[in-house]
């Protein structure tokens, strides 16, 4: 039956409504607008950061470099010994002659090639970590309690503490983000809230005369379920037109700059993952939802069937 | 055929005011009942029972021989699609034209337009206001626009018209007018229920009369008169 999907009944009494009540609609279309404007700024960041990180991650390493003369049987032992500590990803061994390759090769052209005589640079093991955060406590298992370096190894380089504040910062920056877009999200749902209240008090009459005559429970409900509907899908358009021109106009130029100096390619707006479209989407899919939501809340209050 | 049933039907509300104590009456198809008694007596409660606006506290409620008691709530509309009901005011919704207020109440329980164009003048034409469609309520004398509620309430031939003082408002020359119309909607079928306190209205129409007094009924008399 045509009961529930009349287009009149629903879209009008919508459109009526948001015209009785503009300011309280206008409100809570701009909330969450805003709301999820800033839920996508946060989504591309965090995304990107993310990578960034990553990235770093992936770099992180420790160099230990080897004495010249140490020997076979020693060289041996600590690569095993390495091996064997469970925060360890991978162990490579870069021999005197690799080292000098690399090293020819990175300052290929230079004159500093031209003033090395021989071969000056150690042997060394590349130790990639499973979890960057330990670097500090691996790099000190190469040290004994005086400070000095233990049998074999010259001196062992790491990137040092600023890795951890990274991550600190980061995830401190995460949660009060998360905190803030919470708070509006909550301000967002009282919002409609209170404008379907609004709505269902000024139709108040009609809404006794549908019962009365027997209309169904959900015939008197739609109306009010589109209409915050309609009021977080409107916020959420706008907030995706207002992201889509921020994209447009400077996340890219940021991202492109990462890209060129950092060769990091899954970006949110660049990268190939069409993260930006599923951002989109969610937003849409998000304000539609909390419109809903809010609205039946405000509904099971004000309206009993 | 019973149309209407009360079964050692109580109801007792929030606040321990008990409004109808352990009811038993049984009202037949084609009927007119006049429920009379003095405010506060218990009308009121009875026929918000009859469309389950309020639920009893004890006993059982029959219409059309269908338990209405245990009723899910999904199913209420379905009740109130058979019984039409008017009121001392009104009810009327001030920005729809008489036409409109009539066809709102068609159009919310599903009946396709070409359905309400056909059966809001004819039930206009009943109650007599054809000729003033596209007024607005407030254009109209109060015993016009309870004309209107009528026809509302009428417009989708229920079995049953409930009535709760629908001439508590109006002078005793409109009342009479009005009760000839809810005679003439009874007459071609539909059980009537009308709940008042006037005297005169009840002592010229001789029909039956049930008497409630504190919640409790007093009085059940087939022609009968206010008082005896
Ligand atoms: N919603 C309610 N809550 C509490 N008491 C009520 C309510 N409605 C009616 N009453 C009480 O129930 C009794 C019967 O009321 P009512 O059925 O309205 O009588 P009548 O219609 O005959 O005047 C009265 O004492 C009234 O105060
Ligand atoms: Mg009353």
């Amino acid at each position: 039956m045509s009961l529930i999907f009349r287009p009149k009944h629903i879209f009008g009494e919508t459109f009526l409504s948001l015209k009785r009540n503009f300011l309280m609609g206008f409100t809570a279309i701009t909330t969450v607008a805003i709301t999820l404007f800033i839920v996508g700024v946060f989504s591309i960041i965090v995304y990107d950061v993310q990578g960034v990180l990553n990235s770093i991650e992936g770099q992180v390493e420790i160099a230990v470099y080897l004495k010249d003369n140490i020997s076979n049987d020693l060289k041996g032992y600590l690569e095993n010994e390495i091996k064997g500590w469970s925060e360890v990803d991978s162990v490579t061994y870069v021999s005197k002659d690799q080292a000098l390759e690399k090293f020819k090769t990175q300052n290929e052209g230079s004159d500093i090639l031209k003033e090395i005589q021989g071969n000056p640079l150690p042997a060394s093991f590349e130790i990639r970590l499973k979890d960057p955060q330990k670097v500090e406590q691996i790099a000190l298992r190469f040290v004994d309690k005086d400070g000095k370096s233990i049998d074999g190894v010259d001196e062992v380089i790491y990137g040092k503490s600023y890795i951890r504040n990274l991550f600190s910062i980061t995830a401190v920056t995460g949660t009060i983000t998360l905190l803030i877009i919470i708070i509006l999200l909550l301000a967002t749902m009282v919002l409609i809230y209170n404008t379907i209240r609004l709505s269902i008090y000024a139709r108040r009459k009609e809404i006794e005369v549908m019962k009365l005559v027997g209309a169904t429970n959900w015939y008197v409900r739609t109306p009010f379920l589109f209409e915050g509907f309609f009021e977080g899908f409107m916020g959420a358009g706008i907030a995706v037109l207002l992201l889509y021109f921020l994209n447009k106009f400077l996340f890219i130029k940021g991202e492109t700059a990462i890209a060129e100096t950092m060769h990091i390619k899954n970006l949110a707006i660049l990268g190939s993952n069409n993260i930006i479209l599923i951002a989109y989407f969610g937003i849409i899919v998000i304000g539609g939802l909390i419109g809903i939501f809010s609205s039946g809340i405000a509904l099971r209050r004000y309206l009993k069937v | 055929m019973n149309m209407i049933e009360f079964r050692n039907v109580s109801k007792i509300y929030e606040n321990d005011t008990a409004a109808l104590k352990d009811i038993n009456l049984v009202i037949k198809k084609g009927e007119f009942v006049f429920l009379v008694g003095p405010s506060g007596s218990g009308k009121s409660t009875f026929i918000k029972l009859l469309i389950k606006e309020i639920s009893a506290t004890s006993g059982t409620i029959f219409i059309a021989g269908r338990n209405v008691c245990n009723l899910k709530s999904s199913r209420i509309p379905q009740l109130r699609r058979n019984i039409g009901c008017i009121f001392q005011d009104y009810k009327l919704l001030s920005d729809r034209t008489v036409f409109e207020n009539i066809a709102f109440a068609l159009e919310v329980i599903g009946k396709p337009n070409y359905i309400i164009k056909a059966q809001v003048p004819q039930v206009l034409k009943l109650v007599g206001l054809y000729n003033r469609m596209d007024s607005y309520p407030h254009q109209l004398s109060g015993g016009e626009q309870q004309r209107v509620c009528i026809a509302r309430a009428f417009a989708n031939r229920p079995p049953i018209l409930l009535a709760d003082e629908p001439t508590g408002n109006l002078d005793p020359a409109t009342s009479e007018g009005i009760m000839k119309l809810l005679s003439r909607i009874n007459i071609i079928g539909t059980t009537v229920v009308m709940a008042t306190h006037e005297r005169s209205i009840v002592n010229a129409m001789r029909k039956r009369v049930v008497e409630l007094e504190q919640g409790l009924i007093i009085r059940d008399q087939k022609r009968g008169v206010y008082g005896s």
